[in-house]
């Protein structure tokens, strides 16, 4: 039997290729988005491993006032190797503007622990100094290029000699201020007061995981604030908190997409059951339990959503490295795809649960009706008494918008959903404006501490779900046509124009977008407050200007209208003889 | 004097080549003014492709159609929506009212469409419905009404403009024996105001009320047979009092 109710469940799926291929597209997206942020954090964190790898990196990296208190930390337990202490001093570095706080390393050769990983030019200063990478990438300086530094002890002018990264310093301006290694001499002439350096003190230990204990041991029995040490999970995490904007931007949009996405994925299949009621009918004629029908429907849903599952993990797992790349600056290489089969079953949980829940749900519903009652037409009524129904008849509407707007109003859940749905994907662009608000904002040449890749991703993302939400509102809109095709041509009958006909297919499309682009704007500006605050921002974020925020709806309208009239049209060219069934 | 609708030469094939089906051929065929025409013959004889092309809800394959002395069968999709807002009604015989709308409002659409102010359709509808007998049932949702009170709306519907002509497919197709009779009885008595009926239909009662039967078997007319006067009935409603 179960062979015989899969047969059946992928049986017509030729006739229905187009809602099955936007049913696999869109709940692939999903996936994509879930796979996407997975693997960006489990990607994220492999390059610095490699960075801490190739800096033969620091378990425990302790910050003391003296050297002699640096290197009495050799002693302590469990530690297996360590570095000679390196001094390090806070001076001026002279740019363009003005001046910018920066912390100096003073090195007489390099460390046997937590060294310089050179990527350009050489790591070893001699006499001049390397700056650390992102660092040297705000400044616009290469190898070979010049930079002033000012101390107690005079000015000295340096020649970039290369660029570098270590493990433990996170991306500059984010991780401020930045960092730069100088020959010993050097530090020794800026800054000859060398009661005011500091010395790290660089420790491996026999097993990481005990890195908090020995950093406490490190800490403990000092004067509060003159003593620091960092465990290499510390470091690890200052390193991806570049990666946080990004990770929590690419987290809100991933939950308005998997809103709109499911929304509409549920809208798609409770209309195919609804399609299918004659099939509904002739299954239970040929002897079918409701149960079983009901499993022909789940059966393909889930099919349907093994597809889309596996489809999404493959262009999540493809773009996660793309995304990750903002905060590989400050490490070894770029990051590669991970492509974790965990991820692949997290995504496809969701995914199955939407699909094979709104099957069951709206399969369910069907199978209980009588064989008769299923094999005749399943469209759903307008309810008997309604307010919103009243309120139209009371409004003086032209008859394409009073027609459309009943029809729309048959199907309350559905109308509700798609608000829901327009409305994220306008918030979304609310979004990303209040956000290229606070960029253009910003004083010119003040370097910022959002990613530069933020931008980039926010608009990919928004292109992204803009694409969903108009190829939804086609399919959507395609089958309103379908559904109303009798209705249609009964209107056509009653002497309704094509343009009449299309406008009472679009207009009350327009209507919704015009509600949910409204709803949109302040819903759009709480996100963007909210990631704001989440993010660390303080005081009142700058919004986008009310002219643009106005904008909003008028764009969505437009959107929404220009989607909706492909299929509008269509509809406007089937026959009514035939659309009445007439024959 | 001119005929109020023509056919001439009326074709129409469905498909193309060895799946060609030709659902009317030839078909020639002419409504005077005021008369009551029924279309019978067997299932698939073309009674319904016949009127889809007199309406303009189908194109023909070859053939004219003639209204009021105006080619109508070239007309734009516009046109001919225009056309049958204002000289054509229609009664289907699965009632098609449109679910959403009331009875009344359904009466309304095709006095709207035709201009009228909404308050002044809103009067009409409701006097036509109340002459049909289902005044109470002006706000009742199609769903809501038997099926022969869903036929007397569609009716309503159809004459709410007074068209030139009503057309009819099957109006008694679905309806139980009394409920038949009372649609009939109205159809008689819009004829008998003055209405011009065409009516494909089984019911032999139907053809029995018409002047003229026309019979068709394979897409053609095989004959037409004019009968007595119709007995004179009284018009249960006026359309337009004004």
């Amino acid at each position: 039997m179960t062979t015989t109710l899969v047969r059946l469940a992928f049986a017509g799926i030729r006739s229905r290729l187009l809602a099955t291929t936007l049913t696999i597209l869109l709940a692939g997206a999903a996936a994509a988005t879930i796979v996407l942020v997975l693997e960006v954090r489990a990607t994220g964190s492999d390059p610095w491993q490699r960075t801490f790898d190739a800096a033969h990196g620091a378990h425990v990296l302790a910050n003391v006032p003296t050297r002699e208190a640096a290197e009495a930390l050799r002693g302590l337990d469990g530690v297996t190797e360590s570095a000679d202490p390196v001094p390090e001093a806070t001076l001026d570095l002279r740019t363009g503007g003005g001046r910018e706080p920066l912390r100096v390393a003073g090195l007489s050769g390099p460390p046997a622990v937590n060294h310089p990983i050179a990527t350009a030019g050489s790591a070893d200063p001699r006499d001049g100094v390397v700056l650390e990478r992102s660092l040297a990438r705000v400044l616009g300086l290469d190898v070979g290029d010049r930079l002033v530094l000012d101390g107690p002890g005079g000015r000295s002018t340096l020649v970039v000699v290369g660029t570098a990264i270590v493990p433990n310093q996170g991306r500059y301006p984010r991780s401020n201020p930045g960092f730069a290694w100088v020959g010993l001499g050097t530090l020794d002439r800026l800054q000859p007061d060398q009661g005011t350096w500091r010395w790290d003190e660089a420790l491996r230990v026999d097993d990481p995981a005990t890195a908090g204990a020995v950093a406490d041991s490190v800490v403990r029995g000092a004067p509060p604030g003159t003593v620091s040490a960092e465990t290499w999970r510390e470091q690890r995490d200052l390193a991806l908190q570049e990666a946080a904007p990004l990770q929590l931007v690419l987290s809100m949009y991933t939950g308005v997409l998997l809103v709109v996405v499911f929304v509409v994925v549920g809208i798609l299949v409770g209309a195919r059951v609804l399609e299918q009621n004659r099939e509904i009918g002739l299954l239970k004629a040929v002897g079918l339990t409701p149960r079983q029908v009901t499993s022909v429907f789940v059966i393909e849903s889930a099919g349907l959503g093994v597809v889309a599952t596996g489809l999404g993990y493959v262009v999540g797992s493809a773009t996660a490295p793309l995304v990750a790349g903002a905060m590989a600056e400050t490490m070894v290489d770029g990051p590669v795809s991970a492509a974790d089969p965990v991820h692949l079953l997290v995504a496809g949980g969701p995914v199955l649960m939407v699909l094979v829940a709104s099957t069951w749900a709206a399969a369910r519903r069907r199978t209980r009706m009588s064989v008769l009652n299923a094999l005749s037409s399943g469209q759903p009524m307008p309810p008997r008494r309604s307010t919103l129904v009243g309120l139209v008849r009371l409004l003086p509407l032209g008859i394409s918008l009073d027609v459309g707007v009943r029809a729309f109003l048959a199907r309350r859940g559905r109308l509700l959903l798609l608000t829901a749905a327009i409305s994220l994907t306008g918030a979304a662009g609310v979004f990303a404006l209040s956000m290229q608000t606070a960029l253009d904002d910003r004083p010119a040449g003040e370097p910022s501490d959002v990613p530069v890749e933020l931008p980039a991703l926010v608009y990919a993302l928004d292109a992204v779900l803009l694409l969903i939400a108009l190829t939804s509102l086609v399919a959507v809109a395609l089958l309103s046509v379908r559904e109303r095709l009798r209705e249609l041509g009964v209107l056509k009958a009653v002497g309704l124009t094509p343009r009449q006909v299309a406008a009472s297919l679009v207009s009350p499309f327009g209507v919704l977008a015009g509600v949910a682009g409204v709803v949109s704007v302040p819903l759009g500006l709480v996100l963007y407050a909210a990631v704001y605050a989440v993010s660390g921002g303080e005081g009142r974020p700058a919004v986008a200007p009310w002219s643009w925020l106005l904008l909003v709806p008028v764009v969505t309208v437009a959107l929404v209208v220009i989607a909706t009239s492909v299929p509008a049209r269509v509809a406007t060219r089937s026959p009514a003889a035939a659309a009445l069934r007439m024959e | 004097m001119t005929a109020l609708l023509e056919a001439r030469g009326l074709s129409r094939t469905y498909g193309e080549g060895e799946a060609a089906v030709a659902a009317l051929h030839d078909v020639d065929l002419t409504i005077e003014r005021g008369e009551f025409v029924a279309v019978m013959g067997p299932s698939g004889c073309g009674k319904s492709t016949l009127l889809n092309l007199l309406a303009g809800l189908d194109r023909p394959s070859a053939g004219e159609v003639w209204l009021d002395g105006a080619r109508v069968d070239r007309l734009s999709e516009t046109a001919l929506a225009r056309l049958r807002r204002r000289r054509l009604g229609f009664v289907f015989q699965f009632f098609n009212l449109l679910p959403t709308m009331t009875a009344a409002e359904n009466v309304e659409l095709p006095l709207l469409l035709a201009g009228r102010r909404r308050r002044a359709a809103r009067r009409t509808a409701r006097r036509v419905l109340a002459d049909l007998g289902i005044a109470d049932k002006a706000d009742a949702a199609p769903r809501e009404l038997s099926g022969g009170q869903q036929q007397r709306v569609a009716l309503a519907r159809a004459l709410a403009n007074q068209p030139d002509l009503v057309l009819g497919d099957e109006p008694t197709g679905s309806l139980d024996s009394a409920a038949a009779g009372e649609v009939l009885g109205l159809l008689r008595a819009a004829h008998a105001r003055g209405q011009t009926l065409l009516l494909a239909t089984h019911d032999a009662r139907v053809a029995a009320a018409a002047d003229r039967v026309v019979t068709m078997r394979d897409g053609e007319v095989t004959r037409e047979r004019t009968l007595a006067p119709s007995r004179p009935v009284t018009l249960p409603f006026d359309p337009d009092p004004a």
